[in-house]
């Protein structure tokens, strides 16, 4: 044996991830939060504020910008009175908010793929297939994942439609997305989904229900939610490098956890465990 | 003909308590081997270790050439397993839950789906291959878990209690299902039961494990002229055995052990040809004699006496003191 890890067996993973994809697509428990949230968050909440932002009188946003840092503020108090709201809120504010999105869908599907796999007392049938330890591991990740990342593009496609047409009759052109945005879903979403497998992986661990360690990973996703909440609301402002860094303090935590998970996911760890 | 399947001294314990303690047995191909014991005796911690889902603490076991511990994935590939708990997902047809699992061992689409209908047709599930298995009841959960466990056709296959929590009905099926799957191509077959009758049908051999160690090992007549010497016959005598008659019965050369039965009495012989002299006393003191048949003492005696030695009623015997099995000739009440 050489002293290399042997190569991925992808058509197991393949077949592992699509396993994990057709049940969990069935699974109503799963599937209803991770369609009603992103289209709350993603959809409703944009269109409502749009058209509030719209109808409403210009206010003087003047005192407000000279609040925040330089240059969160730069690109907007550098736009007419009348488009300032609009682009701040649907253009800064609400990116932070769309997080929850990456991080809510990896977490359900984690938690079902780990704590789920080990309620249903199906993880044993796993354990008996010929497959490394490791690939079996990263298709639990990939099927949580993926998804996620997918779920999250789609969703900011929808509010890239939503908020560039709500905003139209103000500003008559397209503007989202905005820098922001961009490092929002390209950088940070992925840390951020990254970041609640790396949980939940741990969190199953403990947990015997899904139900537990989506109670138990909640203690943990929560926080992180209410400062995405905080910055949308103004209370706490991010500006691009400050997200931009975050971004990557995130997918450094996530990947300290994923590493600590794979290296405790073994057979006997698991089976040990059912 | 080297092993199929080969354990030695192999131990596993769980937070300091053994579950398999100094296990050494062997099964050869196309042997049916059924591990017997209570719960807890860990028939299913020894099918975890073989197939390499839990690593021994100490000892070493082979199957099929490979050791489980060390490369687990080609023992995996080769053998097939019912786990105790049958592990479908609700949410999946029958047909998926055999599908998923075999394109990850590389069986293309096509043939996982026709072998996957196969299957569960020839097992009586036809009716669950579309539909999620959600709400189907123990024994369909079996059959298709059984279906699952043969679908790469293994070359060891793993039952964890294939009837548990079947009817009776159920139960026998599944058994005469496994007799003819365990004869085809020489597929060797650890069975995990606690039903004596299944394991007496269908096993060659049978280790009996009682808290993770080994009680005996070999075929349930071996271990039963181990047990208990010589030939065991009933006499049809009309009705219980009068004292005299159990004295007569004594007095005959060769007879080593004499119990009344409701229909007259149990002997234990030295051997078959004891016989005629045991039924010659029997005339000579006017007895009459309506049957004299040998009786082989069953799976069910040997497994109780054995148990009955592996718990010693209070208090146990001081080392050194030969243990008396006790005898299944005592009459039953
Ligand atoms: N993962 C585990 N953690 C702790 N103890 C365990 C574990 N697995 C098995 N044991 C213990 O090891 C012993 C043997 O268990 P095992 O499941 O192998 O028995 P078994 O013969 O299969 O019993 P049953 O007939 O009830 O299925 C039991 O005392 C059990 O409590
Ligand atoms: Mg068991």
């Amino acid at each position: 044996m050489t002293g290399r890890a042997p190569a991925v067996d992808r058509a197991a993973v393949r077949a592992l991830l699509r396993r994990d994809l057709v049940a969990v697509r069935r699974s109503k428990a799963v599937v209803i939060p991770m369609l009603i949230v992103p289209v709350l968050l993603l959809v409703v909440l944009p269109l409502l504020i749009g058209l509030g932002a719209r109808g409403a009188p210009a206010p003087d946003l003047t005192r407000f910008l000279d609040s925040l840092p330089g240059d969160l503020a730069a690109p907007i108090a550098g736009l007419p009175s009348h488009e300032q709201l609009v682009v701040l809120v649907l253009g800064y504010l609400l990116a932070p908010l769309f997080l929850i999105v990456p991080l809510m869908v990896s977490s359900v599907l984690a938690a079902d793929a780990f704590a789920g796999e080990k309620e249903r007392r199906t993880m044993e049938t796993l354990l008996h297939l010929p497959v490394r330890d490791r690939d079996l591991f990263l298709a639990k990740l990939l099927g949580a994942f993926l998804p996620a990342v997918a779920i999250s593009w789609l969703g900011f496609l929808a509010f890239a439609v939503v908020a560039n047409t709500v905003a139209w009759p103000v500003l008559g052109r397209i503007f989202v997305p905005t820098p922001m945005w961009l490092v929002m879903i390209l950088w940070v979403g992925p840390a951020v989904a990254a970041l609640g497998l790396g949980v939940m992986v741990r969190v199953s661990a403990r947990a015997r229900t899904t139900q537990e360690a989506n109670q138990l990973g909640g203690a943990v996703v929560l926080p992180l939610i209410f400062l995405a909440v905080g910055q949308s609301s103004g209370l706490l402002l991010v500006t691009l490098p400050v997200a931009l860094g975050v971004g990557a303090g995130l997918w450094a935590i996530a990947v300290l956890l994923l590493g600590r998970g794979a290296r405790r996911f073994t057979r006997d760890r698991l089976a040990a465990s059912v | 003909m080297s092993p199929a399947i080969e354990t030695h001294e192999l131990c596993r314990s769980f937070a300091g308590v053994a579950a398999v303690d100094g296990l050494t047995l062997d099964a050869r191909p196309g042997e049916v081997l059924a591990l017997l014991g209570p719960n807890g005796a860990g028939k299913t911690t020894t099918v975890r270790l073989l197939d390499g889902v839990l690593r021994p603490d100490r000892g070493w076991s082979r199957v099929l050439g490979a050791d489980p511990a060390v490369d687990g994935d080609a023992v995996r590939r080769r053998t097939g397993v019912l786990t105790e708990a049958a592990g479908l997902d609700d949410r999946l047809s029958g047909v998926e839950n055999l599908v998923l699992p075999a394109r990850v061992r590389g069986i293309d689409e096509a043939t996982a789906t026709r072998r996957a209908h196969e299957l569960l047709g020839r097992l009586g599930v036809a009716a669950l291959a579309e539909r999620a298995v959600r709400g189907a009841s123990t024994g369909e959960r079996k059959r298709i878990a059984l279906a699952r466990a043969l679908l790469h056709e293994p070359e060891v296959l793993f039952l964890d209690e294939p009837t548990s929590g079947l009817d009776p009905v159920a139960a026998r099926d599944v058994v005469e299902l496994l007799a003819t799957l365990a004869g085809e191509h020489g597929r060797t077959v650890v069975l995990c039961t606690h039903h004596l009758a299944e394991a007496g049908r269908l096993a060659h051999r049978v280790a009996v494990l009682d808290r993770g160690r080994l009680l005996a090992f070999g075929r349930p007549a071996d271990l039963a002229a181990e047990l208990w010497p010589g030939v065991e016959a009933d006499l049809d005598l009309g009705g219980a055995a009068a004292p005299a008659t159990l004295a007569a019965l004594r007095s005959v050369r060769g007879v080593l052990d004499v119990a009344l039965t409701v229909d007259g009495a149990r002997v234990r012989v030295e051997g078959r040809d004891v016989l005629p002299a045991v039924v010659a006393a029997l005339v000579a003191v006017e007895v009459p004699v309506y049957g004299a048949v040998t009786r082989a003492p069953s799976l069910e005696d040997v497994y109780f006496a054995l148990h009955s030695q592996a718990v010693p009623a209070v208090p146990p015997p001081a080392a050194g003191v030969p243990r008396a099995p006790s005898s299944p000739a005592e009459p039953r009440t």
